[in-house]
């Protein structure tokens, strides 16, 4: 069987085994949201000011709240499986629109993110390996060290009072910038623009995890036997650097970012609190205090799936950084 | 009251409005950016009263009037209204030639729609406003004639743009009320259109064209921007990126701040029909505080000043009664109530007990509860934390509970699971719309939030609370309410603990925001900006 057949089976057989987790996952949700006091409508009824127990149980009826739990179990499962995420009732829209509205704006946090985080990381920690207990490791570690201590909301902050209040560099918040509505190429740059301080901060965490795992996953595979084999049969000392030791090295931080993609879309909350960037985080965080199961389980799904799919794609590099894994 | 006179001075008040609006010099065009916080639940301003809704809709949805900031009767879709010597029979006269933002025309069809079938029917605050109206008469297009069982003098006050929405009946009839298009995409009269809400972004209104006051508004675009974090808000608004941050979206500490700086206005108005008061609920038919004794005692201890200075930043008043002093103005407000020392009387409260029987047990302690506080924002777990101090001289302790929104909300109003509650509530434009609902034996309506959670029930004060809610007599009005405040003061189921002044902080940029009495509630129509 060629590699490519292989890999295709393998791809099919880890996505069947992957349902009854995801289908483990949402109902595991469901029951441990049940657990939180009051529901969607005593949100609704407490912001409107007063409202009559009539309309509340009228609201209950119209929800489905009013049913058993089992019920509305089933109800959910049933919609899931027809790939419908179900109705939010506080914000009066179907859950998919609403995810599909945010997720555009997560997933550019997130690849920026992450490939700010792992190319610095990766760059940082070679340097650190490659200048072992000079003045340069000992100021990356410093680096890391503070960046990987700090809160992420109180970075977020001063690189606004720095770069936004003082310097004027870059806006304060949001996504775009709603007192021009750009359109076109400058709406890209204006986004882009808006990008710079919230990817900067959610990455500054991140990166000093990645230095230190490349510093230290260069040292380790610095001293394997491979690395004294090459040297003896004369490879140059820069060859040995970044072919043998540089591909080797890299698993360890793959794992971690692949694990890390899944993480990141609870974990940018803070972040998108901070700058007000219309994500996935908010949207959880507000339906959580809302009470809107349909769209936390929604959100909850997506995570999920994300979480599946990015663990099936490190396992294929895997394979493809170090051949001796092998897939199936 | 007389409101014929009333009414004479509306009309001459909007001339004045309209006039002055011809004579200065505003410039026109312009993107207003402001904070709205939280992103509103939606923008259907007829179904709910969230605050958020009222910082977005009243731009698009007009009221049959607005009022000014000295709370005189401004026309806004009514040009005048004429209430008959009983009281009875309310004659609106609306403005002819106004058109929905879909070319509409609107009709007292509209105002009969939406009173009789939408506000009396699904708005929170509208079964109450416009109870004694038993049916309208539309004889033409531009009349509308309300029936009342009972005059019904707060009516009146209730018929803004925020209060009371004028909604399009073409659009609405014979759907589901709770569950259309319009709930998220609002059709109105009002000087803004809705052009598009991006959730999690923004919202944003562009001008109406057609909007029925010549020349106005002077904005071409309103955008209420979502800032979730409080330091990121005032950032913005401090980079001139956002103009406009009210009902305290910039906090006090921030506030008072930027009130330093050159670009920046801090104002407390556009809050006095809305009247926030911060209170304390007691549930009265449990331990300790089914004992007014205790009720008085927390009352008398409550350094009030203190906290306004301290916690507030001197933004707030004393509470004196149970009726805010914002309503001296109609004359219902009643001063040198006992029990209200704006300072703290550690003494006096441990008399009161001292003469209720409540004494220290063997370690000191007279009484021990759990306090709840509202969640909604760090001052008011500060507001806490000072009570459980100033409570320990008095051999009372306190352990604080602060919860999530809709588990606070059930626990008190749901479950009454509570024995003290700290919480605010809006007192409104008169007492019928925000006060009725702490104390009338009616108002105990369970599951239903902001209502009468202490169970407090008196036949005495039900009596005079339907007495004072239809007493068409100013004096006679003044009187009940004089006795109604006095027999809450001792017997003290919600005592107030001050009137609070809610910040609005602006770039001064932003001109002749503050228009209306209804302030960030208002329409904005007048509103420009000085590049």
């Amino acid at each position: 069987m060629s590699i490519a057949a292989r890999r295709a089976r393998y791809v099919v057989k880890r996505l069947l085994q992957a349902i009854p987790i995801v289908l483990a996952i949402v109902i595991l949700n469901f029951f441990l949201l049940q657990l939180a006091e009051g529901d969607a409508v005593d949100v609704l009824a407490g912001e409107a000011g007063s409202a009559t127990p009539e309309y509340m149980a009228e609201l209950r009826a119209k929800f489905g709240l009013d049913q058993p739990l089992p019920v509305q179990l089933a109800v959910y499962l049933k919609n899931v499986v027809m790939f419908d995420l179900g109705y939010s009732f506080r914000h009066e829209m179907p859950v998919s629109e609403l995810i599909f509205d945010r997720v555009l704006a997560t997933l550019l946090l997130m690849v920026s993110t992450i490939l700010f985080a792992v190319g610095f990381g990766i760059v940082l920690g070679l340097i650190a390996a490659m200048g072992l207990n000079t003045w340069r490791d000992t100021a990356i570690s410093i680096l890391s060290l503070i960046t990987y201590a700090t809160p992420l909301f109180w970075v977020g902050l001063m690189l606004i009072v720095v770069f936004s209040l003082n310097l004027g560099w870059f806006p304060t918040s949001g996504m775009e910038n709603f007192a021009m509505f750009y359109e076109g190429w400058d709406r890209v740059f204006d986004i882009a623009h808006h990008l710079v301080l919230p990817t900067i901060t959610l990455s500054l965490f991140y990166l000093a995890l990645y230095t230190r795992l490349m510093r230290a996953s260069m040292l380790e595979q610095a001293g394997q036997d491979y690395v004294t084999t090459a040297r003896a049969k004369g490879v140059t000392e820069r060859r040995i650097m970044f072919v043998h030791v540089l591909r080797n090295a890299l698993l360890p931080v793959v794992t971690m970012a692949g694990v890390q993609v899944g993480a990141l879309i609870g974990g940018s909350v803070i972040v998108e609190s901070v700058f007000a960037w219309p994500g996935l985080g908010m949207l959880a965080f507000e339906a959580l205090f809302a009470r809107d199961l349909n769209l936390l389980l929604g959100i909850f799904l997506l995570s999920a799936l994300l979480v599946v799919a990015v663990n099936l794609v490190v396992d294929i590099v895997y394979s493809s950084l170090d051949p001796r894994i092998e897939v199936g | 009251m007389n409101f014929r006179l009333m009414a004479v001075a509306a009309l001459s008040a909007g001339a004045l409005a309209l006039g002055a609006v011809q004579a200065s010099a505003q410039k026109a065009g312009g993107t207003f950016v402001k904070i709205v916080q939280p992103e509103p639940p939606s923008l259907a301003s007829y179904l709910s009263t969230s605050g958020p809704i009222g910082l977005v809709a009243p731009k698009i949805y007009d009221g049959l009037f607005d009022y000014d900031n000295d709370l005189n009767m401004v026309p806004a879709l009514a040009e005048s209204v004429d209430v008959s010597a009983d009281g009875k029979t309310v004659t609106f006269k609306l403005r002819e030639g106004v058109t929905w933002h879909d070319g509409e025309p609107f009709t007292s069809e509209d105002v009969q729609f939406t009173v009789m079938e939408v506000l009396k029917v699904v708005h929170p605050r509208g079964p109450n406003s416009f109870r004694e109206v038993t049916s309208i008469d539309t004889p033409d297009d531009n009349t509308a004639v309300f029936n009342l069982e009972n005059p019904a003098p707060y009516m009146l006050r209730a018929l803004s743009g925020y209060e009371s929405p004028i909604v399009p009946k073409h659009l609405l009839e014979g759907k589901d009320l709770r569950d259309n298009d319009l709930i998220n995409n609002p059709v109105g009269t009002g000087a803004f259109k809705f052009v598009e809400w991006r959730k999690g972004q923004y919202i944003r209104l562009d001008k109406n064209e057609n909007y029925w006051k010549p020349g106005l508004p002077y904005l071409d675009r309103i955008v209420g921007r979502f800032i979730p974090d409080a330091s990121t808000r005032t950032a913005a608004m401090e980079n001139g990126e956002v103009l406009y941050g009210a009902y305290g979206a910039i906090p006090n500490i921030d506030a008072v701040r930027l009130r330093e700086m050159d670009d920046f206005g801090v104002t407390t108005d556009g809050y006095s029909m809305i009247n926030p008061m911060a209170l304390m609920e007691f549930n009265t038919t449990k331990p300790p505080f089914d004992n007014p004794a205790m009720r008085q005692a927390i009352s008398l201890v409550m350094d009030r000043e203190f906290l306004i200075e301290n916690i507030w930043f001197g933004y707030g008043k004393p509470a004196t009664a149970a009726l805010s002093s914002n309503f001296a103005a109609t004359g219902l407000y009643a001063e040198g109530m006992p029990n209200y020392p704006a300072s703290g009387n550690t003494e006096a409260a441990i008399e009161v007990l001292d003469k209720a029987g409540i004494m220290p047990d063997g370690d000191g302690v007279r009484a021990s509860f759990t306090l709840d506080l509202i969640p909604y924002g760090e001052d008011w777990r500060r507001a806490g934390e000072y009570m459980k101090q100033a409570l320990l001289p008095l051999g009372i302790e306190v352990d604080l509970r602060y919860e999530d929104v809709p588990t606070w909300i059930k626990r008190v109003y749901g479950d009454y699971d509570f024995q003290m509650n700290v919480n605010y509530f809006y007192q409104l434009s008169d007492p019928v719309l925000g006060v009725h609902r702490h104390y009338g034996t009616d108002q105990i309506r369970q599951g239903t939030a902001f209502v009468n959670s202490t169970r407090y029930s008196n036949p005495k004060i039900d009596e005079l609370l339907s007495a004072g809610a239809v007493e068409p007599d100013a004096d006679t009005r003044a009187g009940i309410y004089e006795e109604i405040q006095s027999i809450l003061a001792d017997e003290l189921p919600v005592a107030n603990i001050f009137e609070m002044e809610f910040l609005t902080v602006y770039n001064e940029k932003l001109k002749d925001h503050a228009t209306s009495a209804l302030g960030a509630y208002g329409p904005f129509d007048q509103a420009w900006i000085d590049e």
